[in-house]
């Protein structure tokens, strides 16, 4: 067997081997495109060469114009599959321009079919055969065909498509691969085309030998593929690698929140899907693996904070980028007890200032709650405990010290009229018995005296004072009470208000008590509607009048004109002292105080206070 | 003895109303002696006489309830009506409990009292009449000899005087004479008399024996 023979066969083979092998690598990964133009590259490249190989065997013009309108052919692959593969590879070069030389390419090889069967000779004048590499191979002469011009054409066109794709990717950055593929294309191509002009144009006597050239520029372009593949192969394992490491980080993170007892979650706003981790999942009653949807979650909140949190969703979604919020909700338990979940959220936006994800850390503080209510409620009944010991030994006392003159003066008065009834009454015990029952009389009257005096504000301290300042003083003292409670206390007082005369800790006095008793009324009202609001006015030179309005259940018209009454209650728990000392100490000051029920429902206090002359200091 | 009038003793540490209860129980026709403490009345008041006493349940020194349980041990265990000006439930139970009379309300009215008064009267003069009965009875039986006291325990039992006198190794004729001894000292006519009086006196300890 010749060289000639052994050598273009070894290429031919060598590209199909090529094409077999990316063909079913783009079998397997569809999207790499630039793998099924590669294989189309090389396997018209192994027609080219047996094509060619025909050529240099031709013993006759028809054999010889047979092989070469063949040539033709697989040079049509060659040139679109490697332009195409440019595109792909380099994800370059215009698609117009591709589409264009695609097609004028196909176009210049029909037209010559169709009118003169051969792109390159009209007709073979002389065929002679040459030796090459210790081989005869044919070589020959004819009349040139002026369309191949055309050719000559298109194959410029291609190389400045090459050329505008191969700058567009090094301008991106991708230098050697835009240096590689368009240089070898660039080159290999043009010293094809040059070689081929050199035979059919300028009529030189030597061989086609075309095919070598293109086996260059096939190695050139599976070399840089196979660089392709490498890299996709270690990016796996890189991807594996930190997959691992992911999943290592996770773990770490969940033994971290789980032993911080922190329950972390992640509500991916975009997808609609919620992660969240094992001791969140455990709090809020989700196995492992159940599918988290938001509306489920919040059927496990407490019916009266569900709309809380559903609310702070939306408000923190209207915010900024990394906005953040707190909250604090129970969980119903289905054992029906109460688990309290304190959750810091933090909201995060795209580009567009869309919301996309929250993500919240959730802690469970049921025992800090337990703790607070206890303390609240045990400094709640140590205070109603003393108040009611203090109050309950002081009536009990009274009772006493009166009963005691009473039962003396209904005994004297008893033995009176039976002493009357005898025919001649003892007149000097009678005597005796009146008075008696007039020094019981005063006893009785002395305990009354004292009892007032009890209730009596003693001596007063009075001074000028800011009736606003006074206001916030009583509500920072409730403030506990109204967070307990859930009302609204509004503190309204005009800055411009007069000062008024009095004594300071008194008057906060009348206004804590007026506070607590409107918060009292609100115990039944829906939280959204537990409202007291204390406003000041001065309505006119020498008076200022303060107003405590509540949204409760209003005092009933009959009992109206009898809750300022000592001992007079409404409340089941409640010592009917409350208003009676506000009273007094308003009028020891020279001011009034009434009630009056609202005609939406509640109840509003006011009381008068005295406006202080203008530098007195008192 | 004497035959004293029965006395309301009055015991309160209240003078003003000591004495315009005093008066009203005197205009009332009973006879009053007041008290302003309990340790007072215990020593001042006569030994043996007849009454009761009306007491304020809270007083200084010793209270109504020391007072009652004092007067239930000694000799004259008159009755006791308590007197509060306070519903004092525990001691008011306690002192029902351990026999008061009443539990009144110092304002309580008239009637009430002066009710109360003439009941705790009324029991004295019974629990009295009981207690010197029964003295009198301990101080006749008091009088028979050891000898005439086993006799009569075996009259009581319902034995004849043959079996007596088996049963204490002596003579028929000297069990007649002790039974004769004893009927006189005691004053009876028969032995169903006899037994009756001494079921009363308390010494009838063993069952009488049934007939065969």
């Amino acid at each position: 067997m010749s060289w000639v023979t052994v050598i273009w066969s070894m290429v031919a083979s060598a590209c199909l081997t090529l094409a077999v092998i990316y063909f079913l690598v783009w079998w397997s990964n569809r999207a790499g495109w630039a793998n099924l133009f590669f294989a189309v590259t090389a396997a018209s490249t192994a027609a080219f060469t047996f094509c060619e190989l025909r050529q240099m065997r031709a013993g006759t013009a028809d054999e010889l114009l047979a092989a070469m309108r063949w040539t033709h052919v697989a040079l049509l692959g060659v040139l679109v599959s490697t332009s195409w593969f440019v595109t792909f590879y380099l994800g370059a070069g215009r698609r117009w321009l591709l589409w264009t030389v695609s097609g004028l390419r196909a176009f210049y090889l029909l037209v010559a079919f169709l009118i003169w069967g051969n792109v390159n000779y009209l007709e073979i004048t002389s065929l002679r055969r040459v030796p090459f590499l210790g081989d005869s191979v044919t070589v020959f002469q004819g009349i040139q065909n002026p369309w191949m011009l055309f050719g000559y054409a298109t194959m410029l066109l291609i190389l400045v498509f090459v050329a505008d794709a191969s700058v567009t990717a090094w301008r991106r950055g991708e230098r050697r691969k835009a240096l590689t593929i368009g240089g070898s294309v660039e080159f290999f191509l043009l010293l094809g085309t040059v070689q081929a002009a050199l035979i059919h144009w300028a009529g030189l006597p030597i061989p086609v030998l075309i095919a070598p050239l293109y086996l260059g520029l096939v190695v050139v372009m599976a070399a840089e593929l196979s660089r392709e593949v490498l890299r996709a192969s270690r990016l796996v394992h890189e991807l594996q690698a930190s997959e691992a490491g992911l999943r290592e980080s996770e773990a770490r993170m969940s033994l971290a929140v789980d032993a911080a007892d922190v329950g972390i979650w992640i509500r991916d706003l975009a997808r609609n899907e919620i992660w969240a981790s094992h001791k969140w999942r455990e709090w809020f009653g989700f196995a492992p693996s159940e599918p988290l949807e938001f509306g489920a979650i919040l059927q496990q909140l407490h019916p009266d904070d569900r709309e809380g949190l559903r609310l702070a969703h939306v408000v923190a979604a209207a915010g900024a980028d990394g906005s953040k919020y707190q909250a604090e909700y129970r969980l119903t338990l289905p054992d029906g007890s109460t688990r309290w979940i304190a959750s810091q959220d933090r909201i995060e936006f795209d580009a567009t200032g869309q919301p996309v994800m929250i993500r919240g850390a959730a802690r469970d503080v049921t025992a800090r709650k337990q703790a607070e209510q206890e303390t609240q409620l045990l400094r709640q009944q140590i205070a109603h405990a003393g108040r009611v010991s203090m109050m309950g030994q002081l009536a009990s006392g009274l009772a006493h010290e009166i009963n005691q003159p009473l039962a003396s003066i209904l005994r004297n008065a008893e033995a009176a009229e039976l002493f009357l009834q005898h025919p001649s009454p003892d007149l000097d015990e009678i005597r005796a018995i009146l008075s008696d029952i007039r020094s019981d009389d005063e006893r009785a009257g002395h305990v009354i005296d004292r009892m007032r005096g009890l209730l009596k504000p003693q001596t007063l301290a009075t001074g000028r004072l800011d009736v606003g300042a006074l206001a916030g003083d009583v509500a920072a003292l409730v403030r506990i009470d109204v967070a307990t409670r859930q009302v609204k206390l509004q503190v309204d007082v005009p800055a411009e208000l007069p000062h008024v005369r009095g004594d300071r800790v008194q008057i906060q006095q009348v206004l804590l008590n007026l506070i607590l008793n409107g918060m009292d009324a609100l115990q039944e009202t829906r939280p959204a509607d537990r409202r007291v609001n204390v406003t000041a006015r001065c309505n006119d030179a020498q008076l200022v009048e303060l107003a405590v309005c509540d949204a409760g259940h209003g005092i009933p018209a009959d009992k109206l004109a009898r809750i300022f009454d000592p001992f007079f209650t409404t409340k089941p728990d409640g010592m009917g002292i409350g208003l009676a000392v506000s009273r007094t100490i308003v009028e020891a000051h020279g001011g009034r105080l009434w009630a009056e029920s609202k005609a939406g429902g509640g109840a509003v206090f006011r009381f008068t206070l005295p406006v202080a002359e203008e530098g007195a200091a008192v | 003895m004497s035959v004293t009038e029965p006395t309301v003793y009055i015991v309160d540490d209240d003078a003003p109303f000591l004495a315009a209860t005093s008066r009203l129980l005197r205009a009332s026709g009973f006879a009053v002696r007041t008290f302003e403490s309990a340790s007072d009345f215990l020593t001042q008041r006569a030994e043996d006489a007849p009454g009761c006493v009306l007491a304020d349940m809270r007083m200084p020194g010793m209270n109504g309830l020391e007072l009652q349980s004092a007067l239930a041990q000694s000799s004259n265990p008159l009755p006791i009506l308590f007197l509060t000006g306070h519903g004092d439930i525990p001691s008011s139970v306690r002192a029902m409990r351990d026999g008061a009379e009443d539990f009144l309300e110092k304002r309580a009215p008239k009637a009430d009292l002066l009710d109360a008064v003439n009941r705790a009267l009324a029991r004295d003069s019974r629990e009295r009449e009981a207690r010197n009965r029964q003295r009198d009875l301990r101080a006749r039986f008091g009088t028979l000899t050891a000898r005439e006291f086993e006799v009569l325990g075996h009259v009581v039992r319902g034995r004849l005087n043959k079996q007596i006198a088996g049963d204490l190794g002596i003579h028929e004729r000297t069990v007649k004479l002790h039974r004769t001894a004893i009927t006189t000292k005691l004053g009876v006519q028969s032995v169903a008399e006899l037994t009756r009086l001494t079921d009363e006196a308390g010494l009838l300890t063993e069952p009488k024996p049934t007939f065969p």
